[in-house]
Protein backbone atom coordinates (compact mmCIF):
# COMPACT_ATOMS: atom_id res chain seq x y z
CA UNK A 1 0.00 0.00 0.00
CA UNK A 2 1.37 3.33 -1.05
CA UNK A 3 1.73 6.59 1.67
CA UNK A 4 -0.82 8.46 -0.21
CA UNK A 5 -3.72 6.13 0.01
CA UNK A 6 -2.81 5.26 3.44
CA UNK A 7 -3.24 8.53 4.57
CA UNK A 8 -6.57 9.07 2.59
CA UNK A 9 -7.89 6.18 5.11
CA UNK A 10 -6.17 7.67 8.11
CA UNK A 11 -9.54 9.03 9.43
CA UNK A 12 -11.76 6.27 8.28
CA UNK A 13 -9.13 4.20 10.10
CA UNK A 14 -9.53 6.03 13.25
CA UNK A 15 -12.73 6.19 13.55
CA UNK A 16 -12.41 2.24 12.42
CA UNK A 17 -14.91 2.18 9.52
CA UNK A 18 -12.15 0.99 6.82
CA UNK A 19 -12.77 -2.75 5.41
CA UNK A 20 -11.54 -5.65 6.79
CA UNK A 21 -9.39 -6.36 3.81
CA UNK A 22 -7.72 -2.86 4.21
CA UNK A 23 -7.25 -3.22 7.79
CA UNK A 24 -4.17 -5.54 7.77
CA UNK A 25 -2.85 -3.51 5.11
CA UNK A 26 -2.78 -0.32 6.85
CA UNK A 27 -1.42 -1.61 9.99
CA UNK A 28 1.67 -3.10 8.27
CA UNK A 29 2.43 0.26 6.34
CA UNK A 30 1.92 2.16 9.49
CA UNK A 31 5.01 -0.24 11.06
CA UNK A 32 6.99 0.67 8.54
CA UNK A 33 6.22 4.30 7.62
CA UNK A 34 7.64 7.06 10.33
CA UNK A 35 5.98 9.76 8.15
CA UNK A 36 2.31 7.95 7.82
CA UNK A 37 2.70 7.22 11.40
CA UNK A 38 3.03 10.84 12.10
CA UNK A 39 0.17 12.21 10.51
CA UNK A 40 -1.83 9.58 11.98
CA UNK A 41 -1.00 10.98 15.70
CA UNK A 42 -1.30 14.53 14.49
CA UNK A 43 -4.43 13.06 13.42
CA UNK A 44 -5.40 11.86 16.48
CA UNK A 45 -4.09 15.01 17.93
CA UNK A 46 -6.34 17.22 16.13
CA UNK A 47 -9.40 15.23 16.16
CA UNK A 48 -8.97 14.95 19.79
CA UNK A 49 -8.26 18.83 20.28
CA UNK A 50 -11.52 19.29 18.34
CA UNK A 51 -13.03 16.64 20.38
CA UNK A 52 -11.89 18.70 23.42
CA UNK A 53 -14.09 22.10 22.66
CA UNK A 54 -15.93 23.31 25.60
CA UNK A 55 -19.56 23.36 24.96
CA UNK A 56 -20.80 27.22 24.89
CA UNK A 57 -23.26 28.33 27.14
CA UNK A 58 -26.31 30.14 25.89
CA UNK A 59 -26.71 33.34 27.43
CA UNK A 60 -29.09 32.99 30.51
CA UNK A 61 -31.56 35.19 29.33
CA UNK A 62 -31.87 32.90 25.51
CA UNK A 63 -35.19 31.20 26.69
CA UNK A 64 -36.78 34.24 28.41
CA UNK A 65 -35.91 36.12 24.93
CA UNK A 66 -37.35 33.53 22.94
CA UNK A 67 -39.96 32.71 24.55
CA UNK A 68 -41.28 36.71 24.24
CA UNK A 69 -41.11 36.62 21.03
CA UNK A 70 -42.84 33.68 20.72
CA UNK A 71 -45.28 34.89 22.73
CA UNK A 72 -45.56 38.24 21.18
CA UNK A 73 -46.30 36.39 18.03
CA UNK A 74 -49.23 34.03 19.04
CA UNK A 75 -50.96 37.77 20.63
CA UNK A 76 -50.61 39.18 17.57
CA UNK A 77 -51.90 36.19 15.37
CA UNK A 78 -54.72 35.53 17.89
CA UNK A 79 -54.96 39.66 18.09
CA UNK A 80 -55.32 39.33 13.80
CA UNK A 81 -57.78 35.99 14.12
CA UNK A 82 -60.00 38.20 16.73
CA UNK A 83 -60.88 40.94 14.38
CA UNK A 84 -61.42 38.81 11.84
CA UNK A 85 -63.60 35.93 13.64
CA UNK A 86 -65.14 38.67 16.23
CA UNK A 87 -68.51 39.21 14.49
CA UNK A 88 -68.80 35.35 14.35
CA UNK A 89 -69.19 35.94 18.07
CA UNK A 90 -72.47 38.60 17.79
CA UNK A 91 -73.28 36.39 14.38
CA UNK A 92 -76.91 35.61 15.04
CA UNK A 93 -78.20 38.93 16.95
CA UNK A 94 -76.16 40.98 13.51
CA UNK A 95 -78.60 38.53 11.26
CA UNK A 96 -81.38 39.23 13.62
CA UNK A 97 -80.18 42.83 13.27
CA UNK A 98 -80.06 42.53 9.81
CA UNK A 99 -83.83 41.29 9.48
CA UNK A 100 -85.58 43.83 11.32
CA UNK A 101 -83.64 46.38 9.59
CA UNK A 102 -85.01 45.37 6.50
CA UNK A 103 -88.15 45.01 7.38
CA UNK A 104 -88.47 48.61 8.49
CA UNK A 105 -86.97 49.69 5.76
CA UNK A 106 -89.37 47.35 3.75
CA UNK A 107 -92.47 49.30 5.67
CA UNK A 108 -90.59 53.03 5.34
CA UNK A 109 -89.97 52.32 1.62
CA UNK A 110 -93.82 50.84 1.06
CA UNK A 111 -95.00 54.03 3.11
CA UNK A 112 -93.31 56.36 0.81
CA UNK A 113 -94.14 54.69 -1.93
CA UNK A 114 -97.68 54.44 -1.87
CA UNK A 115 -99.04 57.85 -1.53
CA UNK A 116 -97.03 58.31 -5.01
CA UNK A 117 -98.94 55.17 -6.62
CA UNK A 118 -101.78 56.89 -5.41
CA UNK A 119 -101.42 59.94 -6.91
CA UNK A 120 -101.04 58.19 -10.45
CA UNK A 121 -104.80 57.38 -10.02
CA UNK A 122 -105.46 60.29 -8.24
CA UNK A 123 -106.19 62.79 -10.88
CA UNK A 124 -109.39 61.24 -12.22
CA UNK A 125 -110.70 59.64 -8.82
CA UNK A 126 -110.24 62.94 -7.27
CA UNK A 127 -112.43 64.23 -10.18
CA UNK A 128 -114.93 61.83 -10.16
CA UNK A 129 -114.99 62.55 -6.42
CA UNK A 130 -115.04 66.68 -6.02
CA UNK A 131 -117.74 66.09 -8.45
CA UNK A 132 -119.80 64.14 -5.99
CA UNK A 133 -118.98 66.98 -3.03
CA UNK A 134 -119.84 69.45 -5.32
CA UNK A 135 -123.23 67.94 -5.79
CA UNK A 136 -123.87 68.52 -2.37
CA UNK A 137 -122.13 71.68 -1.60
CA UNK A 138 -125.04 72.69 -4.45
CA UNK A 139 -127.00 73.30 -1.94
CA UNK A 140 -128.45 76.93 -2.41
CA UNK A 141 -127.32 79.91 -0.62
CA UNK A 142 -129.72 80.05 1.72
CA UNK A 143 -128.88 76.23 3.32
CA UNK A 144 -125.45 77.34 3.33
CA UNK A 145 -124.95 78.54 6.77
CA UNK A 146 -126.60 76.61 8.25
CA UNK A 147 -125.49 73.09 9.84
CA UNK A 148 -127.27 70.36 8.12
CA UNK A 149 -125.68 71.39 5.19
CA UNK A 150 -122.10 72.30 6.12
CA UNK A 151 -122.17 68.99 7.79
CA UNK A 152 -122.64 66.92 4.88
CA UNK A 153 -120.34 68.23 2.84
CA UNK A 154 -117.86 68.57 5.97
CA UNK A 155 -118.75 64.61 6.01
CA UNK A 156 -117.50 63.82 2.63
CA UNK A 157 -114.28 65.96 2.94
CA UNK A 158 -113.78 64.30 5.75
CA UNK A 159 -113.67 60.74 4.11
CA UNK A 160 -111.86 61.65 1.22
CA UNK A 161 -109.43 62.70 3.48
CA UNK A 162 -108.94 59.38 5.09
CA UNK A 163 -108.98 57.53 1.90
CA UNK A 164 -106.43 59.83 -0.21
CA UNK A 165 -104.64 61.26 2.86
CA UNK A 166 -102.57 64.49 2.72
CA UNK A 167 -100.27 63.67 -0.09
CA UNK A 168 -103.33 63.54 -2.70
CA UNK A 169 -104.53 66.64 -1.23
CA UNK A 170 -101.48 68.13 -1.14
CA UNK A 171 -101.60 67.56 -5.04
CA UNK A 172 -105.43 68.79 -5.90
CA UNK A 173 -106.42 71.31 -2.61
CA UNK A 174 -109.78 70.68 -2.12
CA UNK A 175 -111.99 73.52 -2.96
CA UNK A 176 -112.09 76.26 -0.54
CA UNK A 177 -115.89 76.82 -1.33
CA UNK A 178 -118.48 76.08 -3.78
CA UNK A 179 -118.21 78.12 -6.86
CA UNK A 180 -120.10 78.70 -10.22
CA UNK A 181 -117.92 76.36 -11.76
CA UNK A 182 -118.88 73.71 -9.03
CA UNK A 183 -122.93 74.31 -11.00
CA UNK A 184 -120.49 73.38 -14.54
CA UNK A 185 -119.23 70.36 -13.01
CA UNK A 186 -122.70 69.15 -11.54
CA UNK A 187 -124.58 69.58 -14.38
CA UNK A 188 -121.67 67.55 -16.34
CA UNK A 189 -121.55 65.01 -13.86
CA UNK A 190 -125.46 64.84 -13.78
CA UNK A 191 -124.81 64.30 -17.57
CA UNK A 192 -122.97 61.28 -16.82
CA UNK A 193 -124.69 58.08 -15.94
CA UNK A 194 -124.18 56.99 -12.47
CA UNK A 195 -120.70 54.97 -12.54
CA UNK A 196 -120.54 51.49 -10.84
CA UNK A 197 -116.90 53.44 -9.11
CA UNK A 198 -119.03 55.92 -8.19
CA UNK A 199 -121.65 53.89 -6.32
CA UNK A 200 -118.97 51.93 -4.83
CA UNK A 201 -116.74 54.85 -3.58
CA UNK A 202 -119.77 56.67 -2.67
CA UNK A 203 -121.43 53.54 -0.65
CA UNK A 204 -119.18 54.26 1.91
CA UNK A 205 -120.38 57.38 2.86
CA UNK A 206 -123.90 58.91 1.71
CA UNK A 207 -125.30 59.04 -1.88
CA UNK A 208 -126.56 62.37 -3.03
CA UNK A 209 -129.57 62.97 -5.06
CA UNK A 210 -131.18 66.06 -6.23
CA UNK A 211 -134.79 66.29 -8.00
CA UNK A 212 -137.09 68.82 -8.46
CA UNK A 213 -140.88 68.23 -8.75
CA UNK A 214 -143.19 70.57 -10.64
CA UNK A 215 -146.43 70.90 -8.40
CA UNK A 216 -149.09 72.89 -8.38
CA UNK A 217 -149.99 73.57 -4.61
CA UNK A 218 -146.79 73.69 -2.97
CA UNK A 219 -148.14 72.53 0.82
CA UNK A 220 -149.92 69.73 -0.16
CA UNK A 221 -147.11 68.29 -2.38
CA UNK A 222 -145.12 68.40 0.42
CA UNK A 223 -146.92 67.01 2.75
CA UNK A 224 -147.30 64.55 0.30
CA UNK A 225 -144.17 64.54 -0.10
CA UNK A 226 -142.97 64.08 3.62
CA UNK A 227 -145.74 61.28 3.85
CA UNK A 228 -143.96 58.68 1.06
CA UNK A 229 -140.92 59.71 2.77
CA UNK A 230 -141.58 58.31 6.19
CA UNK A 231 -143.79 55.76 4.95
CA UNK A 232 -140.83 54.43 2.64
CA UNK A 233 -138.62 55.10 6.03
CA UNK A 234 -136.71 58.02 4.82
CA UNK A 235 -135.73 60.36 7.69
CA UNK A 236 -136.40 63.91 6.59
CA UNK A 237 -133.75 66.26 7.66
CA UNK A 238 -134.75 69.49 6.63
CA UNK A 239 -137.85 71.20 5.25
CA UNK A 240 -137.63 74.82 4.16
CA UNK A 241 -140.91 76.56 2.45
CA UNK A 242 -141.25 79.59 0.73
CA UNK A 243 -143.81 81.32 -1.32
CA UNK A 244 -143.20 79.32 -4.48
CA UNK A 245 -140.49 76.76 -3.69
CA UNK A 246 -140.37 74.26 -1.15
CA UNK A 247 -137.29 71.93 -0.08
CA UNK A 248 -137.18 69.02 1.45
CA UNK A 249 -133.70 67.02 2.46
CA UNK A 250 -134.43 63.52 3.38
CA UNK A 251 -132.52 60.74 4.11
CA UNK A 252 -133.19 57.35 2.39
CA UNK A 253 -132.32 53.56 2.01
CA UNK A 254 -131.11 53.52 -1.66
CA UNK A 255 -133.22 50.55 -2.61
CA UNK A 256 -136.39 52.68 -1.77
CA UNK A 257 -135.07 56.05 -4.29
CA UNK A 258 -137.22 53.70 -7.10
CA UNK A 259 -140.32 54.11 -4.92
CA UNK A 260 -140.04 57.59 -3.87
CA UNK A 261 -139.75 58.62 -7.86
CA UNK A 262 -142.48 56.84 -8.47
CA UNK A 263 -144.49 58.74 -6.01
CA UNK A 264 -143.27 62.00 -6.62
CA UNK A 265 -144.39 61.56 -10.63
CA UNK A 266 -147.62 60.69 -8.90
CA UNK A 267 -147.60 63.87 -6.82
CA UNK A 268 -146.11 66.25 -9.64
CA UNK A 269 -143.88 66.66 -12.57
CA UNK A 270 -140.56 64.74 -11.86
CA UNK A 271 -137.66 66.65 -14.10
CA UNK A 272 -134.52 64.30 -13.25
CA UNK A 273 -134.49 61.02 -13.35
CA UNK A 274 -133.81 59.22 -9.92
CA UNK A 275 -130.21 56.71 -10.35
CA UNK A 276 -130.82 53.31 -10.41
CA UNK A 277 -129.31 51.25 -7.34
CA UNK A 278 -128.74 47.86 -7.83
CA UNK A 279 -129.72 45.33 -4.66
CA UNK A 280 -126.10 43.84 -5.30
CA UNK A 281 -124.54 46.96 -4.26
CA UNK A 282 -126.11 47.05 -0.91
CA UNK A 283 -128.16 49.18 0.76
CA UNK A 284 -126.85 52.63 1.49
CA UNK A 285 -128.30 55.53 2.83
CA UNK A 286 -128.54 58.26 0.12
CA UNK A 287 -129.58 62.38 0.89
CA UNK A 288 -132.01 62.93 -1.27
CA UNK A 289 -132.53 66.86 -1.85
CA UNK A 290 -136.09 67.35 -3.46
CA UNK A 291 -137.27 70.57 -4.34
CA UNK A 292 -140.74 71.51 -5.22
CA UNK A 293 -141.41 74.62 -7.02
CA UNK A 294 -145.07 75.98 -8.07
CA UNK A 295 -146.24 75.71 -11.86
CA UNK A 296 -147.03 79.08 -13.27
CA UNK A 297 -151.46 78.56 -13.89
CA UNK A 298 -152.05 78.13 -17.40
CA UNK A 299 -153.35 81.18 -19.17
CA UNK B 1 -29.49 37.60 8.77
CA UNK B 2 -32.14 36.78 6.28
CA UNK B 3 -34.60 34.94 8.00
CA UNK B 4 -36.99 34.11 5.63
CA UNK B 5 -34.08 32.38 3.50
CA UNK B 6 -33.85 29.67 6.71
CA UNK B 7 -37.19 30.02 7.21
CA UNK B 8 -38.15 28.79 3.47
CA UNK B 9 -36.23 25.69 4.39
CA UNK B 10 -38.73 24.33 6.71
CA UNK B 11 -40.94 22.85 4.36
CA UNK B 12 -37.60 20.68 2.56
CA UNK B 13 -36.47 20.44 5.89
CA UNK B 14 -39.91 18.65 7.26
CA UNK B 15 -40.56 16.87 4.52
CA UNK B 16 -37.08 16.26 2.90
CA UNK B 17 -35.30 14.51 5.51
CA UNK B 18 -34.33 11.04 4.29
CA UNK B 19 -33.73 7.45 5.45
CA UNK B 20 -36.85 7.67 8.05
CA UNK B 21 -38.83 4.66 6.66
CA UNK B 22 -39.63 3.27 10.32
CA UNK B 23 -41.80 5.57 13.00
CA UNK B 24 -38.95 7.30 14.77
CA UNK B 25 -38.99 7.14 18.80
CA UNK B 26 -38.67 10.89 19.46
CA UNK B 27 -38.69 12.30 23.40
CA UNK B 28 -39.95 15.43 22.35
CA UNK B 29 -42.76 14.16 20.64
CA UNK B 30 -44.76 15.30 23.50
CA UNK B 31 -44.74 18.28 23.20
CA UNK B 32 -44.05 18.77 19.53
CA UNK B 33 -47.86 17.82 19.37
CA UNK B 34 -48.97 19.98 22.19
CA UNK B 35 -47.15 23.07 20.84
CA UNK B 36 -49.00 22.00 17.58
CA UNK B 37 -52.46 22.71 19.54
CA UNK B 38 -50.57 26.16 20.15
CA UNK B 39 -49.08 25.22 24.00
CA UNK B 40 -46.23 27.96 24.25
CA UNK B 41 -45.50 26.65 27.81
CA UNK B 42 -44.71 23.26 25.77
CA UNK B 43 -42.49 24.99 23.06
CA UNK B 44 -40.65 26.55 26.21
CA UNK B 45 -39.88 23.04 27.30
CA UNK B 46 -38.21 22.24 23.91
CA UNK B 47 -36.42 25.63 24.05
CA UNK B 48 -34.88 24.64 27.38
CA UNK B 49 -33.90 21.40 25.79
CA UNK B 50 -32.16 22.26 22.66
CA UNK B 51 -31.32 25.73 23.19
CA UNK B 52 -27.62 24.65 24.19
CA UNK B 53 -27.02 22.09 21.41
CA UNK B 54 -28.65 24.65 19.13
CA UNK B 55 -26.16 27.25 20.25
CA UNK B 56 -22.91 25.42 19.85
CA UNK B 57 -23.59 24.60 16.26
CA UNK B 58 -24.40 27.97 16.08
CA UNK B 59 -21.41 29.32 17.66
CA UNK B 60 -19.00 27.07 16.02
CA UNK B 61 -20.40 27.75 13.00
CA UNK B 62 -20.34 31.17 13.23
CA UNK B 63 -17.21 31.74 15.51
CA UNK B 64 -19.61 34.51 17.24
CA UNK B 65 -21.13 34.48 20.52
CA UNK B 66 -23.71 37.27 19.28
CA UNK B 67 -24.30 36.03 15.68
CA UNK B 68 -24.68 32.86 17.10
CA UNK B 69 -27.52 34.45 20.06
CA UNK B 70 -29.61 35.75 17.35
CA UNK B 71 -29.09 33.04 14.88
CA UNK B 72 -30.40 30.88 17.66
CA UNK B 73 -33.39 33.25 19.24
CA UNK B 74 -34.49 33.48 14.94
CA UNK B 75 -34.26 29.81 14.27
CA UNK B 76 -36.42 28.69 17.10
CA UNK B 77 -39.19 31.51 16.35
CA UNK B 78 -38.70 29.74 12.82
CA UNK B 79 -39.54 26.29 14.35
CA UNK B 80 -42.30 27.69 16.67
CA UNK B 81 -44.03 29.47 13.24
CA UNK B 82 -43.27 25.75 11.09
CA UNK B 83 -44.00 23.58 14.03
CA UNK B 84 -47.66 22.55 12.67
CA UNK B 85 -45.80 21.30 9.16
CA UNK B 86 -43.54 18.84 10.92
CA UNK B 87 -44.33 15.76 9.98
CA UNK B 88 -42.22 13.78 12.67
CA UNK B 89 -40.18 11.81 10.01
CA UNK B 90 -37.21 12.52 11.53
CA UNK B 91 -36.63 13.36 14.93
CA UNK B 92 -37.29 16.64 16.09
CA UNK B 93 -33.63 17.70 17.46
CA UNK B 94 -32.97 17.03 13.98
CA UNK B 95 -35.65 18.85 12.18
CA UNK B 96 -34.41 21.52 14.83
CA UNK B 97 -30.72 21.39 14.37
CA UNK B 98 -31.41 21.88 10.48
CA UNK B 99 -32.99 25.12 10.94
CA UNK B 100 -30.40 26.57 12.97
CA UNK B 101 -27.53 24.98 10.36
CA UNK B 102 -28.97 26.52 7.22
CA UNK B 103 -29.77 29.86 9.58
CA UNK B 104 -26.09 29.64 10.46
CA UNK B 105 -24.93 29.25 6.87
CA UNK B 106 -27.50 31.83 5.57
CA UNK B 107 -25.01 34.68 8.09
CA UNK B 108 -22.29 33.20 6.88
CA UNK B 109 -22.84 34.45 3.36
CA UNK B 110 -23.81 37.59 4.84
CA UNK B 111 -21.49 38.31 7.14
CA UNK B 112 -18.66 36.87 3.95
CA UNK B 113 -20.27 39.43 1.89
CA UNK B 114 -19.52 42.78 4.38
CA UNK B 115 -16.04 41.69 5.58
CA UNK B 116 -13.86 39.19 3.65
CA UNK B 117 -11.99 37.66 7.20
CA UNK B 118 -9.39 34.96 6.28
CA UNK B 119 -6.98 36.38 8.25
CA UNK B 120 -6.67 31.55 8.95
CA UNK B 121 -7.31 30.29 5.76
CA UNK B 122 -5.18 27.55 4.82
CA UNK B 123 -4.63 29.35 1.39
CA UNK B 124 -3.49 32.44 2.71
CA UNK B 125 -1.96 31.03 6.30
CA UNK B 126 -0.94 33.64 9.13
CA UNK B 127 2.63 35.05 9.31
CA UNK B 128 4.92 32.79 10.79
CA UNK B 129 8.31 33.30 12.54
CA UNK B 130 10.06 30.45 11.88
CA UNK B 131 7.88 27.68 11.86
CA UNK B 132 6.32 29.47 15.42
CA UNK B 133 3.22 30.87 16.24
CA UNK B 134 2.90 34.56 16.60
CA UNK B 135 3.76 34.84 21.15
CA UNK B 136 5.83 32.03 21.19
CA UNK B 137 7.78 32.81 24.34
CA UNK B 138 11.63 33.10 24.43
CA UNK B 139 13.74 30.37 25.91
CA UNK B 140 14.36 31.15 29.97
CA UNK B 141 10.56 32.43 30.00
CA UNK B 142 7.62 30.24 31.52
CA UNK B 143 7.00 27.51 29.80
CA UNK B 144 5.44 27.28 26.29
CA UNK B 145 2.46 24.71 27.74
CA UNK B 146 2.20 26.68 30.98
CA UNK B 147 1.44 30.05 29.18
CA UNK B 148 -0.79 28.36 26.49
CA UNK B 149 -3.85 28.39 28.15
CA UNK B 150 -6.39 26.22 27.52
CA UNK B 151 -8.68 28.87 26.41
CA UNK B 152 -5.95 29.67 23.39
CA UNK B 153 -5.97 26.46 22.33
CA UNK B 154 -9.78 26.36 22.35
CA UNK B 155 -9.40 29.70 20.28
CA UNK B 156 -6.83 28.47 17.56
CA UNK B 157 -9.04 25.07 17.03
CA UNK B 158 -11.92 27.25 16.61
CA UNK B 159 -10.22 29.34 14.21
CA UNK B 160 -9.11 26.45 11.83
CA UNK B 161 -12.77 25.38 11.93
CA UNK B 162 -13.64 28.71 10.84
CA UNK B 163 -11.14 28.73 7.82
CA UNK B 164 -13.17 25.32 6.87
CA UNK B 165 -15.78 25.92 3.62
CA UNK B 166 -18.82 26.33 5.27
CA UNK B 167 -19.71 21.97 3.45
CA UNK B 168 -16.79 21.00 5.68
CA UNK B 169 -17.33 23.16 8.39
CA UNK B 170 -20.59 21.64 8.75
CA UNK B 171 -20.05 18.25 8.69
CA UNK B 172 -17.47 18.45 11.46
CA UNK B 173 -19.16 20.35 13.74
CA UNK B 174 -22.11 17.89 13.38
CA UNK B 175 -19.73 15.01 14.12
CA UNK B 176 -16.75 15.72 16.02
CA UNK B 177 -18.28 17.79 18.31
CA UNK B 178 -22.12 17.70 18.66
CA UNK B 179 -21.46 13.72 18.02
CA UNK B 180 -24.10 12.87 15.28
CA UNK B 181 -23.97 10.01 13.36
CA UNK B 182 -23.17 9.72 9.88
CA UNK B 183 -26.86 9.53 9.51
CA UNK B 184 -28.21 12.03 11.42
CA UNK B 185 -25.90 14.56 9.30
CA UNK B 186 -27.04 13.31 6.51
CA UNK B 187 -30.56 14.13 7.03
CA UNK B 188 -29.80 17.30 8.48
CA UNK B 189 -27.48 18.12 5.05
CA UNK B 190 -29.46 16.37 3.03
CA UNK B 191 -26.40 15.14 1.37
CA UNK B 192 -25.63 11.64 0.77
CA UNK B 193 -23.72 9.69 3.96
CA UNK B 194 -20.74 8.82 1.69
CA UNK B 195 -20.52 12.77 0.99
CA UNK B 196 -20.63 13.29 4.06
CA UNK B 197 -17.54 10.89 5.27
CA UNK B 198 -15.31 12.47 2.24
CA UNK B 199 -16.10 15.96 3.73
CA UNK B 200 -15.34 15.01 7.06
CA UNK B 201 -12.23 13.44 6.06
CA UNK B 202 -11.38 16.08 4.41
CA UNK B 203 -12.25 18.42 7.12
CA UNK B 204 -9.92 16.49 9.47
CA UNK B 205 -7.14 17.18 7.52
CA UNK B 206 -7.43 20.75 6.52
CA UNK B 207 -7.78 21.15 11.00
CA UNK B 208 -4.91 19.01 11.68
CA UNK B 209 -2.73 20.93 9.26
CA UNK B 210 -3.82 24.15 10.30
CA UNK B 211 -3.46 23.36 14.35
CA UNK B 212 -0.08 22.29 13.47
CA UNK B 213 0.63 25.87 11.43
CA UNK B 214 -0.51 27.77 13.99
CA UNK B 215 0.61 25.71 17.18
CA UNK B 216 4.14 24.65 16.08
CA UNK B 217 5.92 22.20 18.46
CA UNK B 218 3.49 23.09 21.04
CA UNK B 219 0.68 20.88 19.15
CA UNK B 220 2.74 17.72 20.13
CA UNK B 221 3.36 19.25 23.31
CA UNK B 222 -0.70 19.88 24.19
CA UNK B 223 -1.88 16.76 26.01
Amino acid sequence: MQCSDVREKLSAYLEGIVSAEEKPLIDEHLKVCERCSESLADLKKALELVRNLEEVEPPPWMTQKVMARVRSETEVKRGILQKIFYPLHIKLPIEALAVIFVALMSVHVYRTMQPEMKLIEAPLEEAKLRALSEEKEEIPAADKGKPTGQFLVAEKRAKHRAEYRAPAKAMKPEPAAPSAGAVVRDELEAKAPPSKLRLARVGRGREGISLTVNVKAIEAASEEIEEALVQLGGKIIKKEHSQDKSLITAELDSERVEKLSEKLRSIGELKEKAPAYEAREGTMKVNIRIEIIKTAPHP
Amino acid sequence: MSFDEGTNCLAGLSNGIRGMKQPIEDGDHEFVSLCKKGDVEAFEVLVKKHQKAMFNIAYRMLGSYDEASDVVQDAFISAYRGIKGFKGRAKFSTWLYAIVMNLSKNRLKQLRTKVHHEKYSIDNPMPMDEGRAHGEPASGEPSALERLEKKDIQQKVQDCIGSLDEEFREVLVLRDIQGFSYDEIGDVLKVPEGTVKSRLFRARETVRDCLKMLMGDLYHAVQ
